[in-house]
């Protein structure tokens, strides 16, 4: 194999080592080409189809992840139909992820407070770190309520009563005054969805959740290091258009070990996390309904570093800052 | 059940049993990650299905782990986690059997039966019931399958009585007497005994012949042959006389058999004889049996049909077709098989493949690959560690040429297979056969014994320099093995996820070397082509596809079957010619080919000469050769709807596109065919479509959408009437009611039959239909004499009261 390898790329000859997968070596050569399952020098595991790019001599679309350059290769990365497929990739696959990117209480409030991570750390009894989150705004006068009319508690029961919650909070004059700049989440950002909630799942949900503010907690805990939502917001998508018919459960928590969790509402069935795991995570059926799982007694065999490959919030690790 | 032997005193004495017979399956089969699939099959063979004790031995024992386990039992359909009950229904739910009315009678099935809704056994543990992609028996459409016996042309009406005489049967079984005669043969009785043949009645002709010699004491040859593939006029037997005189009865009855038998040959005894002259006699005043037996019909009214069916047909693969006992290797020799392998042991390896390439032969599994350059791509690798398969998963709802060729002609498979090993240097060829065909397993099994015995393969095969080891692999039920990426992992014991090619198999195929991947009917062809030489078989065909084409043809043909036809045929000429019309006097609306990832070629378009480019020009393609006839009576976006919930349970999941795409298509056709549709869902349709086609990872994904897209572009608006509410047919069971009209005269049959008391039981009154208890079945309108029950569509009914 030669050790420099000629391949046009959007009209342009550029050289290549040859030695590396073609997304590799387009990635080295400077271009930006999304991806979400990609696994470095591993071929042949290609799943989201993101990577994807046009091999003008075929003209089939590609995943780079998998192909192996070769000499004299024609391949387009980026046009509109480049663009679009990649666009229908992702809205095939948030069509099957159930999850809330943001909890619709921090969206909705008009005074910008992170309301999930107050409510999140009250109920962890971290009531000194909450209040300092509230930043000194006060909303106990507030008379619309809008983070308890988007609550999701609300669709299973009766909303969470927020209000209270960070009156409470506020009004308690045992804790410090709170000083930490409360950000709030980033409103441009995609945000998935979760559809209705079935009975059987309202059920569920009161059971999970009794803790004192009976919060589902659903803003997801592995957003900020989640490249489906970065990549949806790349590609400026506010909902997919085939709508969500998703059969997976929303918000089942499996413990994993140590810090490590598992919500396979979440999972895009990449496999990443199956590959990479000896005797860990398994595929579990086919075609629509096949799923990625871990079996009780496989749990021993994972480590916690495992979350860093899920290119979802789907495996992520449950700590404090997290929230 | 199975587990008899481990009705044990106490339960642990019991797992002990059960990790014993484990244990001797481990140590049979091996403990390396390959053999997870043949391990599985042989403990759900021994316990009927996968009990967690037997699966907890596996891992202690074996390098099979719990994760590699879970991935491949629940990838493939064979395998079961849960007991079954003591027999098991299969209801065939192929494409030709789904036109004909598949899901109607799964659910006769499950009604007659009293199963729960949420079980699929019968509370006495007695039946267990499935629905299964394709047995193959597309000609016998809607067929069913309990345990390993196949009813054909199952009515959701009478599936009491399937059951009834499964029960009979059952019951009789054990009484299988043989009568030795020590007189020669008289002559012989040739009858097809496949799988469908068997189903349709062969069986119990067989019966009726063996009775009335023992009987009569004729002693006579009973010789199951190969497939004549006129599956319509089944049971048909050929009487052969040691003169060389043949006479061929189609479509006989058990009871005519005797009669048959006593035209040709002449019983032991004058004794006998007399005796059965007056018996005889009796019966001929008493009935009026004999005025249609086949006997007494003209020679040419007897045969028109069946001699317009093999008329236009040409026989490459099929050689051999209705005399030969798939079975006698001796007679397979004698008739010139084999002599050409002879021949190819002494060959250059070059040589060989040059006679393919200009032969001009293309793959038969689907793509039309030419086939030569497969050989030369593999022959041309620099490692030498080769392997070829012979790929028998033959998958697609509609389909069954692989089952007929592997049953009926398992040594030219075998044959062909031996060749192109010689050829490229391989010294290990596998058969891969789906589980669902246990007769073509059972048979290939025992001609590779037969072929060992010989010495046509193993060490220095007759002789030469040519080691090649042959060994068979079941399938283990998934359509997405076909594909040949698949098939290979499936092999090496994963599940069977597709790779992205290149490179392709022949680069690094199985185990990562070199491999040659033939479909079965292609392998049948070679032993033809070097044995005629490549000029006289591209003599037959178009400029660019050679040679003969097996079909399976059915639907709503009036005579289906397995066929073999020259390249170039028109579609016309098989429906017309070959399979006589359509059935009830309808008109053809489309010719369905290719299966899953074919398309739908409308009547207008059906005159043009059938070879590869043709039908991808058409947005078809040849596919493995299903050809399923529509009728008038047909609703195409059913049709799409129904190809696309096969796709969605067999795609494998490994990429987006197929996995949730296929899915996203399919909710559009569901709302499409349930009246909710809207102009919108068509657009997004297309536009998915396209996008699959484009950017799914495997082949089987890309061509996915096919029966969309070739249906929005041939019959656009059937779709359109769907978004309006509309279909003609009646097919779309949610857009449609039965209704009465004023032709009823209230004679009650429809109430009789009707399985769901749906009709009240009024007589001299015109009858009601209570929709809320109808199940759709639609047997009233056949069970009606007067044409006075039909489909409406909901929205255009004046008196729709929702």
């Amino acid at each position: 194999m030669p050790s420099i390898m000629k391949i046009s790329v959007n009209h342009q000859i550029i050289e290549i080592s040859g030695q590396r997968t073609l997304l590799e070596e387009l990635r080295q050569a400077g271009l930006e080409i999304p991806s979400l399952c990609s696994d470095g020098e591993n071929m042949h595991h290609a799943s989201c189809m993101v990577c994807m790019v046009k091999d003008c001599q075929s003209g089939q679309m590609i995943p780079s992840c998998a192909t192996r350059p070769r000499e004299g290769m024609e391949i387009e990365t980026d046009s509109e139909e480049i663009r679009r497929l990649r666009r229908i990739s992702l809205e095939l696959l948030l069509s099957d992820h159930r999850a809330d990117c943001e909890a619709p209480c921090t969206l909705v409030c008009p005074q910008g407070i992170p309301v999930d991570r107050v409510v999140y750390l009250y109920d962890l009894g971290l009531k000194a770190q909450a209040k300092a989150l509230v930043g000194g705004k006060d909303c106990s006068q507030c008379t619309k309520m809008p983070c308890q009319k988007a609550c999701r508690r609300g669709s299973v029961d009766k909303s969470v009563r927020i209000r209270d919650i960070i009156g409470e909070l506020i009004h308690d004059t045992s804790l410090p005054q709170g000083d930490h700049p409360a950000e709030s989440c980033d409103k441009t950002l995609f945000n998935s969805r979760i559809g209705r909630f079935t009975e059987p799942e309202k059920e569920r949900m009161k059971q999970q959740y009794s803790q004192p503010s009976r919060c589902l907690h659903c803003a997801c805990q592995g957003r900020d290091k989640c490249r489906l939502r970065q990549l949806a917001s790349q590609a400026g998508i506010k909902a997919s258009r085939y709508g969500l018919s998703s059969q997976l459960p929303f918000k089942q928590e499996i413990h994993v070990n140590g810090r490590l969790w598992f919500e396979p509402a979440k999972c895009i069935r990449c496999g990443q996390c199956v590959h990479r795991t000896n005797n860990g995570f398994t595929f579990l059926g086919r075609g629509f309904g096949m799923q990625v799982i871990i079996p009780e007694q496989n749990k021993a065999n994972i480590d916690e570093q495992i979350a860093a490959c899920c290119p979802t919030g789907a495996l992520y690790l449950k700590t404090e800052e997290s929230c | 059940m199975a587990c008899e032997h481990c009705q044990a005193s106490s339960p642990d004495q019991a797992r002990q049993a059960l990790i014993r017979r484990t244990d001797a399956i481990i140590d049979r089969i091996g403990t390396g990650r390959e053999v997870a699939i043949p391990l599985l099959q042989a403990i759900q063979e021994e316990f009927s299905w996968l009990p967690s004790d037997a699966l907890e031995r596996v891992y202690q024992r074996t390098e099979i782990d719990r994760a590699q386990m879970i991935s491949v039992a629940t990838f493939y359909t064979q395998f079961r986690m849960i007991p079954y009950g003591e027999h098991i229904i299969r209801v065939c739910c192929g494409t030709a059997c789904h036109v004909k009315g598949a899901d109607i009678v799964y659910d006769a099935f499950r009604r007659e039966l009293g199963i729960a809704p949420d079980s699929i056994t019968t509370a006495d543990q007695r039946y267990s019931i499935e629905k299964i992609p394709c047995l193959g028996c597309c000609a016998l459409a809607p067929a069913v399958q309990i345990d390993n016996r196949i009813f054909g042309h199952v009515q959701p009406g009478r599936v009491d009585q399937v059951l009834a005489e499964f029960e009979q049967q059952t019951a009789q079984q054990q009484e299988a007497s043989q009568t030795a005669l020590q007189q020669p043969p008289q002559g012989e009785v040739r009858l097809g005994m496949e799988n469908c043949c068997q189903a349709s009645g062969t069986a119990q002709v067989r019966e009726a012949v063996e009775q009335a010699c023992r009987e009569l004491g004729i002693r006579v040859d009973i010789k199951p042959v190969s497939c004549v593939g006129a599956c319509q006029q089944v049971p048909l037997i050929d009487v052969a006389m040691p003169d060389g005189s043949i006479t061929r009865y189609p479509k006989i009855r058990p009871e005519e058999v005797r009669e048959i038998l006593l035209h040709h040959f002449k019983p032991a005894s004058k004794l006998r004889q007399l005796r059965n002259k007056v018996y005889q006699q009796a019966g001929w005043l008493h009935t009026d049996q004999g005025w249609d037996n086949q006997l007494y019909m003209e020679e040419q009214q007897r045969t028109r049909s069946i001699n317009n069916f093999l008329e236009g047909q040409m026989r490459i693969s099929t050689e051999g077709y209705g005399l030969m006992n798939p079975l006698d290797i001796d007679e397979y020799v004698h008739r010139g098989g084999f002599e050409v392998l002879r021949k190819v042991l002494e060959m250059k390896s070059e040589d060989i493949i040059e006679e393919i390439v200009g032969s001009g032969l293309r793959g038969r599994g689907g793509g039309g690959f030419p086939t030569g350059r497969k050989w030369q791509l593999v022959a041309g690798q620099a490692d030498t560690q080769r392997y070829v398969i012979c790929n028998g998963d033959e998958g697609d709802p509609g389909a069954f040429m692989d089952r007929i060729l592997l049953e009926s002609y398992p040594l030219r498979v075998i044959e062909g297979l031996i060749i192109a090993a010689c050829a490229v240097g391989a010294e290990e060829g596998i058969l891969y056969i789906r589980a669902e065909y246990p007769q073509a397993v059972i048979r290939v099994r025992r001609a590779l014994e037969m072929c060992r015995e010989k010495g046509y393969w193993g060490e220095h095969i007759l002789g030469s320099r040519h080691c090649v080891r042959l060994r068979l692999f079941e399938g283990a039920g998934a359509f997405v093995c076909g594909e040949e990426t698949a098939l290979i992992a499936s092999i090496e014991g994963q599940r069977g996820f597709p790779r992205l090619r290149p490179p392709y198999p022949a680069q690094q195929g199985l185990w990562g070397h070199p491999t040659l991947i033939n479909n079965v009917e292609t392998l049948s062809q070679v032993p033809y082509i070097l044995r005629h030489g490549a000029e006289s078989y591209a003599r037959t065909g178009t400029p660019g596809s050679k040679g003969t084409k097996v079909f399976a043809l059915a639907g709503k043909v009036r005579h289906g079957g397995l066929i073999e036809v020259p390249m170039g045929t028109t579609l016309r000429q098989i429906v017309e010619q070959i399979g006589g019309g359509i059935e009830k006097g309808e008109k053809l609306k489309a010719v369905q080919t290719g299966g899953p990832s074919g398309g739908c070629i409308p009547a207008e378009l059906c005159d043009t000469p059938v070879d590869f480019d043709a039908l991808n020009q058409m947005g078809a393609i040849m596919g493995s050769g299903g050809l399923v006839v529509l009728s008038q009576s047909d609703c195409m976006v059913d049709v799409a709807r129904y190809f696309l919930n096969f796709i969605s349970g067999e795609s494998c999941g490994k990429c987006t596109f197929c996995r949730v795409g296929a899915r996203r298509m399919l909710d559009i056709l569901e709302r499409l065919t349930s009246g909710q549709g809207t102009l919108e869902d068509l657009d997004r349709l297309e536009e998915l479509a396209l996008g699959i086609r484009q950017a799914a990872l495997c082949g089987l994904g890309k061509t996915a959408p096919n029966p969309v897209l070739s249906t929005l572009r041939h019959f656009r608006h059937e779709y359109l009437e769907h978004v309006q509410g509309i279909c003609q047919t009646g097919s779309c069971k949610q857009m449609v009611q039965l209704s009465v009209t004023d032709d009823c005269i209230g004679c009650t049959k429809c109430a009789r039959c009707c399985p769901a008391d749906a009709i009240p039981f009024e007589p001299y009154r015109k009858h009601r239909i209570d929709t809320d208890k109808c199940t759709l079945c639609g047997l009233c309108i056949e069970e009606c004499d007067f044409n006075a029950i039909h489909y409406e569509n909901k929205r255009q009914s004046p008196d729709h009261r929702n």
